[in-house]
């Protein structure tokens, strides 16, 4: 446990994506609600980060305004060199599809589109022609090759979500967000996710941000960051299950 | 629970909206030509009696001619109306001119045609209220240089009291000082459409082409004498003419325009079927949508607690609610598109003018009456007959109970079937209707294949359609792609309401394309030796002015001229009188039975009316191409008839036997067989006049030539400066042109653009119906697809791209039933056309208007874009966040 108010800071490593003093206001008046009440958090190149919190503490808000799929009301975020406050909807739209990776709790798939076709859509929406040696391996990871062809609708929970895992890696953007990615799925289909999101961080040097409310989960994450209020209140590096449910326990009290 | 019904509705406003568009359209359609219906009928009826209300008698002419435009009556002469003037219980009477032998010059100095609608009359001004029409402004004619006329015909051609207004004759063209407006109604401000002109007695006459006579007297009876007592005291002065009351004298007359109106309901009710099953396409796909949606809340509802009847209520009063407003709206919009319906027809064939109604006696003067309307009828007379008959089809077709909620495929087999037996039982000839059984029958199985065939083919289809870029990897159209085939019965529902609307846009099409084509080509051949071709403008009475015929010879390098006049008869003939024996007329028996008709009866012998159109002797044989001419046209000038062979043998004629007939102005008349012709210039060209017999037995104002043919010597530039020449001869006559006979083809052919025009006009509203459907199904679509647009706003997928794959969407639905709609249509017309043909081989040669066909196709591709245009926007401006977690 250390630094309850981290500030953004370098490593050798990089930094890919970060929060400075951001605020996200709901709503006005006597029922205003801060969502976020001024984060600000680095996540680090290649580097797995968890995020927890009590339900209601702004988890996806941050998730989603970093994403570039909602604005802040105050402060800024960054994507590599990037505020994204500086750009329109149509470059925040091509940030997304170019250098973004997300992977939703649930409906992650173009229900008429393929497998295939949904993990090379970002790609095919640019109009940018896969790299296909690079899609092969990630298929071959998920262990999808079989079902390439297959609907969505002919897929189980824990293969739709690691064709959605496939898609967020396939273009290979700069970092992926997840958010609850295994909050629908049994422990062992959730693990066999974890396992090959931390592959990703390991073997490729995938950067992953990953929301749940699982401590096993978060026990994958190189770090956790913990939200209460829409403040980051803690952060615990190289986790483990215990450690995270025991924190967990002591915020809930 | 009302509660929640309403939150639910105020919650739902698109669906609302969406729901109520397809309601409104198919009410508004339905309402709208019962409307109309109703308001013709009405109006007509009303004004009509108002018209003639000042006759209380009407005296006129025994003798009778019908013919196909109508019953003609020779007038009669100015001093019976002293005669009349003495019979008891009489306040007034006077002759009346009514004649449609004029027409008025606009300012552009064109002739202010009457098309197909309600003619020009001339009558004779009466300073008495016996006169049909009120002043309104100035006063009547009361030198012969001044005439008054209806305030809409001046209204609408920019004329004002005191103007100099030119008006063209049979003879001459003569200008006029207008001095007075008048109108129906008591107040005079109502109007029919018919553009009646008043001038002084002699110039009337002299305009109707019957000096010193009427074309009937009209009779009004003083205070506490009835009708009927005016007719017989006034049959009992005038014993040789025929008296008839007021009140017969308007019935007969709106009978004539009722025919004429019915026909007119009747298409516009054809035209509201397809509406309406159109429409029903589109209700039927909204409610499975909106029912599909539903489920999942109902359950919803349900999982909560909410009892099965407390949903069922919510539902009922939502369906209640949505059903209650839109038809309302939708009976207003019917009303409103009643009136455009009104002014389209307006517009497109002239019928009336701002009150609906036509003109008593005369309204469908125009349609059925005028030798260039003869003419029509004879350049291609099959072009009538498939517009009516197909007609027919389409009603008997569209008239089923067709409730598409029920659709099955099972139905959708019995429609096959029962379409395919009606079409071979009309192709085998074995019912006296062949064209009604296999239009039925082809609608028959256009409502299954759009319904059946849709569903099967919509996926198929739409990957064949984007393959040209999915092969190339577009995601935008993969996705368009997907969507239209995701849902084969929606996309099929939404396009069978196109697929109606473009086969029987493709049907008239290739049908009018292959009329043309055959009447062209049959026209070129008639033509002969024919250079040039000297007329009146079409739907006129006045004829080329006779000074073409009589000095055109001597203009230089004519070769030969040759006037052509036409005329009605009856033919007295063994044949003849079997005929007449055969079908009773029902009219003048009944009339005559009911003790309606005062003084003499119908005056004209038993035998079958028929039209013929007057032959030069010297040289028409010889110019005009009618194949093997057996027998000397020049004989007996003064009584010669030419007629078709093959019809010639049936009645057991040759050439020199005496051939009995009746005109209405002449009686009886023995005319000569003097040539048979092997080929008439159409099926109904059977008989043949000399001139000099038609303008000895014409009724006054039908002596006319409708055509003048020249020819010309070979010489380079002859024929080009013969043109020039005559149209300077004919240079104080606007509506009279001088074509060759390109221009004369062009001309003939112009008819068949016309009539396809104001189809494709009627039709538009079920492609516009179609389009609308496309655009509802697209939002409820979109609607339902949020979350996935939001998914694909998330991963990338800009807003260009997403409206695009929305449009495209539309675009393959919409080419989708295009195509299937192109590809029904051209087989009905093949069908239709060989009924056509079934008894008269060679009738029509069948020609694909490949350019047409491909621009239609490519015009509901682009429809289909901009019906999409609004859900397009709608997809696009989704806020992403919001979309992904919506439910
Ligand atoms: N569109 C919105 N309008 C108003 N308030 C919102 C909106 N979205 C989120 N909030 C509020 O912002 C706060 C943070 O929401 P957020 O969804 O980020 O929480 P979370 O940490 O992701 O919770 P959970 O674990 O339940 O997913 C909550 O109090 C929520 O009610
Ligand atoms: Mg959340």
């Amino acid at each position: 446990m250390s630094n309850p108010t981290p500030t953004p800071q370098t490593t050798q490593r990089g930094v890919a994506a970060g929060a400075i003093d951001a605020r996200k206001d709901y709503g006005d008046g006597d029922s205003i609600v801060h969502a976020l009440d001024g984060v600000t958090v680095n996540f680090e190149r290649a580097r797995f980060t968890a995020i927890m919190g009590p339900s209601g503490s702004g988890k996806s808000t941050l998730m989603h305004c970093l994403a570039g799929l909602d604005r802040l009301s105050a402060g800024r975020v960054f994507i590599g060199e990037t505020y994204l406050d500086t750009l329109d909807d149509a470059e925040l739209t091509t940030l997304r599809r170019d250098t973004i990776g997300f992977v939703f709790q649930a409906f992650n798939l173009i229900p008429t589109l393929t497998a295939g076709e949904n993990i090379t859509l970002p790609m095919d929406l640019a109009g940018r022609k896969p790299d296909q040696a690079w899609v092969d391996q990630v298929v071959r990871t998920v262990r999808l090759t079989d079902r390439l062809d297959h609907r969505p609708s002919e897929l189980s929970g824990g293969q739709q979500q690691r064709v959605a895992v496939a898609r967020a890696l396939s273009g290979r953007p700069e970092i992926i967000f997840a958010d609850e990615p295994t909050g629908n799925l049994d422990s062992r289909s959730g693990s066999e996710i974890l396992e090959f999101m931390r592959a990703a961080v390991d073997e490729l040097d995938q950067t992953i941000v990953m929301v749940t409310h699982d401590p096993t989960a978060a026990a994958w994450a190189d770090r956790v960051v913990f939200l209460v209020d829409g403040r980051i209140v803690d952060e615990m590096v190289s986790p483990t299950a215990e450690a995270v449910l025991d924190y967990l326990k002591q915020l809930g009290t | 629970m009302l509660r929640v019904a309403f939150k639910d509705l105020m919650a739902r406003k698109r669906r609302l909206v969406t729901t109520g568009i397809a309601i409104i359209l198919g009410i508004a359609f339905l309402s709208g030509t019962q409307v109309l219906g109703g308001v013709l009928n009405d109006s007509i009826d009303s004004l009509v009696t108002d018209v003639y209300k000042g006759y209380d008698a009407v005296v006129r002419s025994p003798e009778v001619q019908e013919s196909a435009f109508g019953e003609f009556r020779p007038p009669v002469d100015a001093d019976v109306v002293d005669q009349v003037r003495t019979a008891e219980g009489i306040r007034a009477a006077y002759g009346i001119i009514e004649a449609p032998t004029v027409q008025l010059i606009g300012s552009d100095g064109k002739v202010i045609s009457s098309g197909f609608g309600p003619p020009t009359l001339v009558f004779n001004w009466i300073d008495d209220p016996i006169r049909p029409g009120r002043l309104n402004a100035g006063r009547g004619p009361e030198a012969d240089d001044e005439m008054a006329m209806d305030f809409a015909t001046a209204e609408d051609n920019g004329f004002s009291i005191g103007d100099r207004v030119e008006v063209v004759g049979q003879k001459q063209t003569a200008e006029f000082t207008l001095v007075g407006l008048l109108g129906l109604g008591d107040e005079g401000n109502l109007t029919s459409g018919v553009k009646p002109l008043y001038f002084t007695d002699t110039v009337a006459q002299e305009l109707a082409g019957s000096p010193g006579q009427y074309s009937y007297i009209a009779a009004a009876a003083v205070e506490g004498v009835s009708e009927e007592q005016l007719a017989e005291s006034v049959s009992a002065v005038v014993p040789d003419q025929q008296v008839v009351t007021g009140d017969q004298w308007t019935e007969q007359n709106s009978e004539q325009i009722a025919q004429f109106v019915g026909i007119l309901t009747t298409t516009v009710t054809v035209f509201g079927v397809i509406a309406v099953v159109v429409a029903s396409f589109i209700i039927y796909n909204t409610f499975s949508i909106i029912v599909a949606q539903r489920t999942r809340e109902t359950a919803l509802l349900r999982a909560i607690g909410a009892h099965r009847r407390q949903v069922v209520l919510a539902t009922l009063i939502e369906a209640a609610l949505v059903g209650l407003v839109a038809s309302v709206v939708g009976l207003i919009g019917g009303t409103l598109l009643a009136t455009g319906i009104k002014a389209l027809i307006g517009t497109a064939v002239s019928v009336q003018g701002r009150n609906c109604a036509a003109h008593p006696r005369h309204a469908c003067h125009g349609v059925r009456s005028g030798p260039r309307g003869h003419l029509a009828v004879r350049g291609h007379p099959r072009h009538p007959r498939i517009a009516h008959t197909a007609d027919r089809g389409h009603d008997r077709g569209g008239g089923g109970p067709y409730r598409p909620l029920d659709i099955t495929q099972g139905m959708g087999a019995m429609l096959v079937v029962g379409g395919l037996v009606l079409i071979a039982l009309g192709l085998t000839s074995t019912v006296d209707d062949e064209l009604v059984f296999v239009g039925a029958g082809l609608f028959c199985i256009l409502l299954s294949v759009a319904v059946v065939l849709g569903p099967l083919l919509a996926g198929p289809a739409s990957r064949a359609l984007t393959w040209p870029l999915t092969s190339r990897g577009n995601v935008t159209a993969r996705l368009a792609c997907e969507n239209a085939s995701r849902n084969p019965r929606r996309t099929a529902a939404t396009a069978a309401a196109l697929t109606v609307g473009v086969t029987l846009v493709v049907v008239i099409a290739v049908l009018a394309a292959s009329i043309k084509s055959s009447v062209t080509e049959e026209i070129e051949g008639a033509l002969g030796d024919v250079d040039l071709i000297v007329s009146a403008g079409q739907f006129s009475l006045l004829g080329v002015p006779p000074q073409v015929a009589e000095t055109a010879g001597s203009i230089e390098g004519v070769r030969e001229v040759s006037p052509v006049k036409f005329g009605f008869f009856r033919l007295l003939d063994d044949e003849g009188r079997r005929i007449a024996a055969e079908n009773p007329d029902p009219d003048t028996d009944a009339e005559d039975a009911a003790g309606q008709v005062f003084g003499m009866g119908d005056d004209a012998p038993e035998g079958e009316d028929v039209v013929a159109n007057g032959f030069e002797p010297a040289n028409y044989f010889e110019l005009v191409d009618l194949g093997e001419v057996v027998g000397n046209p020049e004989d007996s000038p003064g009584s010669a008839i030419a007629a078709q062979a093959e019809v010639a043998e049936e009645r057991g004629w040759s050439v020199g036997d005496t051939i009995p007939a009746y005109f209405a102005a002449t009686g009886e008349v023995d005319l000569t067989l003097v040539a048979t012709f092997t080929n008439g210039l159409g099926p109904e060209d059977k008989y043949y006049l000399s001139n000099e017999t038609v303008a000895a037995n014409a009724t006054p104002g039908f002596d006319i030539d409708f055509a003048v043919y020249i020819a010309t010597d070979d010489n380079p530039g002859t024929r080009e400066s013969v043109q020039a020449e005559l149209e300077k001869l004919t240079e104080d006559r606007p509506d009279v042109v001088v074509q060759d006979r390109a221009e004369f083809i062009e001309a003939q052919t112009a008819i068949i653009d016309v009539f396809v025009a104001v189809v494709y006009g009627l039709l538009a509203l079920a492609v516009i119906i179609a389009l609308i459907g496309i655009a509802n199904t697209l939002s409820l679509s979109v609607l339902e697809r949020t979350r996935e647009f939001g998914l694909l706003r998330a991963v990338g997928m800009s807003k260009r791209q997403l409206r695009w794959a929305v449009r495209a969407e539309a675009a393959v639905i919409a080419v989708f039933g295009t195509l299937l709609g192109m590809v029904i249509g051209i087989a009905f017309a093949i069908a239709l056309a060989t009924a056509l043909t079934a008894d008269d081989p060679g009738l029509l040669t069948l020609k694909l208007p490949v350019t047409q066909l491909v621009v239609i196709t490519v015009l509901a591709a682009l429809a289909g874009i901009v019906a999409a245009i609004p859900p397009a926007r709608r997809a696009a401006r989704m806020d992403v966040l919001q979309a992904i977690s919506t439910e």
